[in-house]
């Protein structure tokens, strides 16, 4: 067995640590208060999408072009994505950080994206730290006397630096999709090269998804007003077949008579873009900008060896 | 089940995006594209289908439906799950952006697989149907959590107590998705056979009454 | 009708047949004019929209021939013509596919080939019209139902169609909403081809109908000829005279049914405490974005009751329903049958509260009418020989018997609203509520439910628009005005209102008003009198060969309009009628050229 030595981590980290653990905390308290809370909460819960475009405000990612948008922030996600060291890690989640408050995304929007991966983070943080195999010179914290449970803590470093990128790279998600409209969006990808069709199905998916939720919160409203409680009795599940059933066929129904109704406006296999704009030498630079602090954090990274 | 951004290694995204370009570009071709529009719309549906949770046990499950994708869209399975894959990270943070591409393979296979046994052997029966569509159910899961492990596994050892846990919590959904999309073909089969007819549904207008 | 201009559409001999073999239309020889404004009118699957749908080349016939301005709908050709023919679809939701309403109502000028600019500015322009350009950069799916309906015609009127048509453009539309809409209809001034259920809308935008049987084409009559026939409307299912009847007697309030709960209720003058079913005192709901859908609402309702809940869309009247239900819960206090709700007992009220959807499509999701019923009865605990009796009975009750192995989805329209009926009634609820039972059914379906309705008892809640069911149904009325009650008055009191034509939104006074003009239409009845015609018609006078007009009298059967204030039938013999003397050129008769005809 290596060296089983007792937290000797440096503060910083166990601070960290501790931050995160609440955060992680706060999520599942979240998700089990949604659970206790009964039926009706969970049944909002269930059919709610959140929107897009929730920031209204001015700033320079609502200006910034959307192509160079595009790739500064796609890029640097890749590049965040890429980095081995927790220090740097959290380094990009500053300036994930600094961009949402520059961005004026609302906190709520944030805390959404954030608790959607601090499940996963989570789950990460108590297998990882106690799965991983042990390498000489892994700090082990042997809980128990026998070694029965031996808590590695290179795992943990592991984990914490793979939800320190997950968040840096899920903040980053804001203002890139929520300072312009989704169509314009999708646009500048298209202009990037993404196949245009791509684009428009995505618009497309998203604008029946809120069709089809309200669909199905209505037949779920239905369903409890006939006293169906949920469970997970084989009867149950037979509900939810007929449930999953009649979703899909008033959505295939639906289907044929949207697609009907777009050829009655004139649809022959192409969607009208809309406007563009014509690229300023400042929209570049700050992308080439962006790109080089990412391309810098993970030059750190990989000197840091 | 789907990956976060940061857990695997750079090639492997990257390559994910490759792949699923790859296969996404094969099936366009198979699909009229003017008819593209009906399979985004449908695709809104499966996304609402996986916000549904599943209660089990004190906690609950949301419906990953590779194996009914399969078998509703035939061969367009795969793009309607990347763009319901796209839609889920982009609105709700379900996947990173990151790794939708290796999240469309993961899922996107498995349902092409379960739709071509489901329409090699479906036959006519309403019950034969039904087996099927429930066996299909189980086995996408069963392929996407291999999927996964597969993908954690190319993150390096430190993974693979990772990918045992994951693939060992898969297995409770395995059975819930296999009698679920047994009830929803059964349902099918007896209420709208139509659907189970033919995977492209995206060829002919359906009959209206 | 001006013949000499070329028809806009012609059909000959129409077929068509769907891919399994189900024929759907027979044989259809029509033509429309340019500027025609026709009703498609028929039962539900007489093909009215199948039919339609052969105008845009949307479906294409079997065989025959459907020519648009001489050609045929097809290829290059057919997209040309689409870009000229609007078509709006019953539910707006499918229409409106656009992220925005401006993106939307783009759609259509941007693939006529305007430019961005100018599509845009066409699409602001109908969407001013429309009067929604303050949402026009919301997502469809903020809109309420009215106003997506609207922004789908917007997105019609921006192409600047040539011919609009139309399928059910009432259906679930508010009386306030569909006037607006009328009145957008009779500003346009080009072809028009209308679907609809509704007589009174189709009176006042249609001159001219399309009577469908069967997939067969089996009248092509003036509308307000057709009007006239009730025989004809109800086989095309228009018939509503049912509404001009006169009251039928209220069944007496019958509790025996309700006999198994405690507190019978007398219904004396002084109802005792505790009869009091339903009790909200100061109750408020926020939604989750701060607005209040309800406020301060107090209301009391006897075991029994019956009682109308009008108002505008977006009143609260849903809302109020949910709170009832137990599905929302606000501030303030909500007793059901004296105990007061809370958050663990709210999830039982299903047992005690059943409520009908508008669209029974969120309310059945089962593979039999069989297991639709029982799935509610499962719920409850019954016997499966109990629920078996209850099914009986119930079907019995909504005359759905021998559809036990049917499958809902497939059901007519009416039918699957019988059968959520029959779900709800089948657990037996002591508070009954009905959202909007007419909506989407056609007259016939409407009287059905009506008279399943009358014969109930029991406490009802009936959230409408359509007053002639709170004249028929309920006692007493409350009326909702923006998350309170405004008023709280008997039926009948609520129906003399004079001020209800502008009561907050509620705009009845033209549906009453076209209600009227059509039952003095329908008062036209034969007569066989002598009278005059103008004829104008080749004859001879010895060699010469004339054409003027000139009168005959006739004797001949014909319909006579009578005014509705008219009690007795005055047919002065010498008046001049003008209405059509078929075949007048067969009959015999001699010009004679006399002194006051001669010039």
């Amino acid at each position: 067995m290596p060296d089983a030595v007792s937290s000797s981590l440096p503060l910083w980290q166990i601070l960290l640590l501790i931050v995160f653990l609440l955060l992680a905390l706060a999520a599942a308290s979240q998700a089990l208060r949604c659970l206790f809370r009964g039926q009706s909460s969970e049944e909002d819960r269930d059919w709610s999408v959140p929107p897009l475009e929730a920031s209204k405000g001015r700033s320079f990612f609502h200006s910034w072009d959307v192509r160079c948008k595009i790739i500064a922030l796609v890029g640097f996600s890749f590049l965040v994505v890429s980095l081995d060291h927790l220090s740097l890690a959290f380094g990009a989640l500053t300036v994930s950080m600094v961009a949402l408050i520059a961005a004026r995304i609302p906190f709520s929007r944030a805390l959404m994206r954030l608790t959607a991966v601090a499940a996963f983070v989570a789950l990460l943080l108590v297998i990882m730290p106690v799965t991983v195999p042990v390498h000489p010179g892994d700090r082990l914290v042997v809980l128990t006397e026998k070694q029965w449970l031996v808590f590695n803590l290179r795992g943990l470093d592991l984990a914490l630096t793979i939800g320190a990128k997950a968040m840096a790279v899920a903040l980053l998600m804001e203002p890139l999709l929520g300072t312009a409209p989704l169509p314009i969006t999708l646009h500048g990808l298209s202009r990037l090269g993404v196949p245009k069709l791509f684009g428009q199905m995505v618009l497309l998916s998203h604008r029946y998804l809120y069709v089809f939720q309200e669909e199905a919160g209505r037949m779920a409203t239905g369903m409890r007003v006939r006293g169906f409680q949920r469970s997970s009795g084989l009867s149950n599940l037979r509900v939810f077949g007929s449930f999953l059933g009649m979703l899909f066929i008033r959505s295939f129904e639906r289907t044929e008579r949207v697609f009907s109704a777009m050829q009655a406006r004139g649809y022959h296999g192409a969607f009208p873009e809309p406007e563009t704009k014509t690229l300023s030498c400042i929209d570049v630079l700050l992308a080439v900008l962006w790109l080089l602090a990412g391309t810098c954090l993970v030059l750190a990274d990989r000197l840091m060896q | 089940m789907h990956i976060a951004d940061g857990v695997l290694p750079l090639s492997v995204t990257l390559g994910g995006y490759l792949a699923a370009g790859l296969v996404a570009a094969l099936k366009v071709r198979k699909v009229r594209q003017e008819e593209l529009p009906k399979l985004a719309v449908v695709t809104s549906a499966f996304f609402v289908a996986g916000l549904i949770h599943i209660p089990l046990g004190p906690t609950s499950v949301h419906l990953l439906l590779p194996g009914l994708a399969g078998v509703l869209l035939g061969s367009s399975a795969f793009l309607g799950i990347g763009l319901g894959l796209v839609l889920q990270s982009l609105l709700l943070q379900f996947g990173g952006l990151t790794v939708v591409g290796a999240n469309t393979i993961m899922m996107g296979l498995p349902a092409l697989a379960c739709g071509w046994i489901f329409h090699r052997f479906k036959k006519t029966g309403r019950w034969r149907q039904m087996l099927l569509g429930g066996l299909m159910g189980g086995l996408g899961v069963v392929l996407a959590a291999l999927g996964l492990a597969l993908l954690l596994v190319s993150g390096g050892e430190d993974f693979w107590g990772v990918a045992q846990i994951a693939l060992l919590a898969h297995l409770p959904v395995i059975i819930i998705e296999g009698l679920i999309t047994a009830m929803t073909v059964g349902f099918l089969a007896r209420v709208k056979p139509e659907l189970l007819l033919t995977p492209h549904h995206f060829r002919s207008e359906s009959p209206h009454a | 009708m001006n013949f000499a201009s070329r028809p806009l559409f012609s059909l000959h001999g129409l077929d068509f047949r769907y891919p399994d073999q189900t024929e759907a239309l027979q044989n259809i020889e029509a033509t429309v004019h340019s500027g025609d404004c026709v009703a498609l009118v028929g039962q539900n699957g007489s093909g009215k929209t199948t039919l339609a749908k052969h105008f845009n080349g949307l479906l294409h016939p079997t065989s025959g021939s459907i020519l648009y301005k001489g050609q045929s709908l097809s290829g290059k050709y057919l997209q040309q013509a689409r870009l000229e023919i609007g078509f709006l679809f019953q539910d707006p939701d499918d229409q409106l596919f656009g992220h925005t309403v401006l993106e939307d109502a783009a759609f259509g000028p941007r693939n006529q080939g305007l430019t961005r600019a100018e599509a845009e500015s066409a699409a602001r322009q109908t969407l001013e019209i429309v009067r929604l350009e303050h949402l026009a950069y919301k997502s469809p799916h903020n809109l309420s139902f009215g106003q997506k309906k609207r922004a789908a015609l917007a997105g019609l009127l921006a192409m600047q169609p040539q011919v609009l048509i139309l399928d059910e453009p009432t259906a679930n539309l508010d009386s306030f909403q569909e006037a607006v809409f009328l009145k957008l209809l009779h500003d346009f001034s080009g072809t028009l081809i209308c679907i609809s259920h509704n007589l009174i809308f189709l009176y006042e935008c249609c001159s001219r109908a399309l009577a469908l049987e069967h997939g067969r084409l089996r009248h092509d009559v003036s509308f307000s000829n057709l009007v006239t026939d009730r025989r004809r409307m109800r086989a095309y299912g228009l018939d509503f005279s049912f509404r001009f009847q006169p009251e039928a007697p209220r069944p007496e309030r019958d509790l025996a049914a309700t006999g198994n709960h405690s507190g019978a209720l007398s219904s004396g003058p002084f109802p005792k405490p505790q009869s009091c079913l339903i009790e909200l005192t100061d109750y408020s709901f926020h939604y989750a974005d701060g607005s209040q859908a309800i406020r301060k609402v107090n209301l009391k309702m006897e075991e029994g009751e019956r009682l109308a809940l009008i108002g505008e869309n977006g009143a609260g009247k849903s809302t109020l329903l949910s709170v009832l239900l137990g599905l929302k819960r606000g501030s303030g206090e909500y007793r059901f049958d004296n105990r007061a709700v809370t958050a663990r007992n709210s999830r039982k009220l299903w047992r005690q509260v059943g409520i009908v959807f508008q669209d029974s499509a969120d309310q059945l999701f089962s593979a039999s009418v069989r297991e639709e019923i029982a799935f509610g009865l499962r719920r409850l605990g019954l016997s499966r020989q109990l629920r078996d009796e209850r099914m009986e009975r119930v079907l019995d009750q909504v005359g759905l018997q021998g559809f036990e192995e049917r499958v809902p989805v497939h059901l007519s329209g009416g039918e699957r609203k019988r059968l959520a009926l029959a779900c709800v009634l089948a657990m037996q609820p002591r508070l009954l509520i009905l959202d909007e039972p007419t909506a989407g059914l056609d007259p016939e379906g409407e009287e059905q439910i009506l008279a399943i309705l009358r014969d109930l008892r029991g406490s009802l809640i009936l959230a409408t628009h359509d007053l002639f069911f709170v004249r028929e149904l309920t006692e007493r009325t409350l009326v909702m005005h923006q998350g309170g009650i405004l008023k709280d008055l008997s039926s009948r009191d609520f129906l003399q209102d004079k001020g209800l034509g502008s009561l907050n939104g509620l705009a009845y006074s033209y549906r009453l008003q076209a209600g009227e003009a059509i039952q003095a239409l329908q008062q036209a009845h034969e007569h066989a009198l002598p009278h005059l015609h103008l004829h104008d018609h080749q004859h001879w006078h010895g060699d010469v060969q004339h054409s003027h007009p000139h009168l005959h009298e006739h004797i001949h059967g014909f319909i006579h309009s009578h005014h509705q204030d008219q009690e007795e039938h005055g047919h002065p013999p010498r008046r001049v009628q003008e209405h059509v003397h078929r075949k007048h050129e067969l009959e015999d008769h001699v010009h004679g050229h006399g002194p006051e005809e001669q010039k």
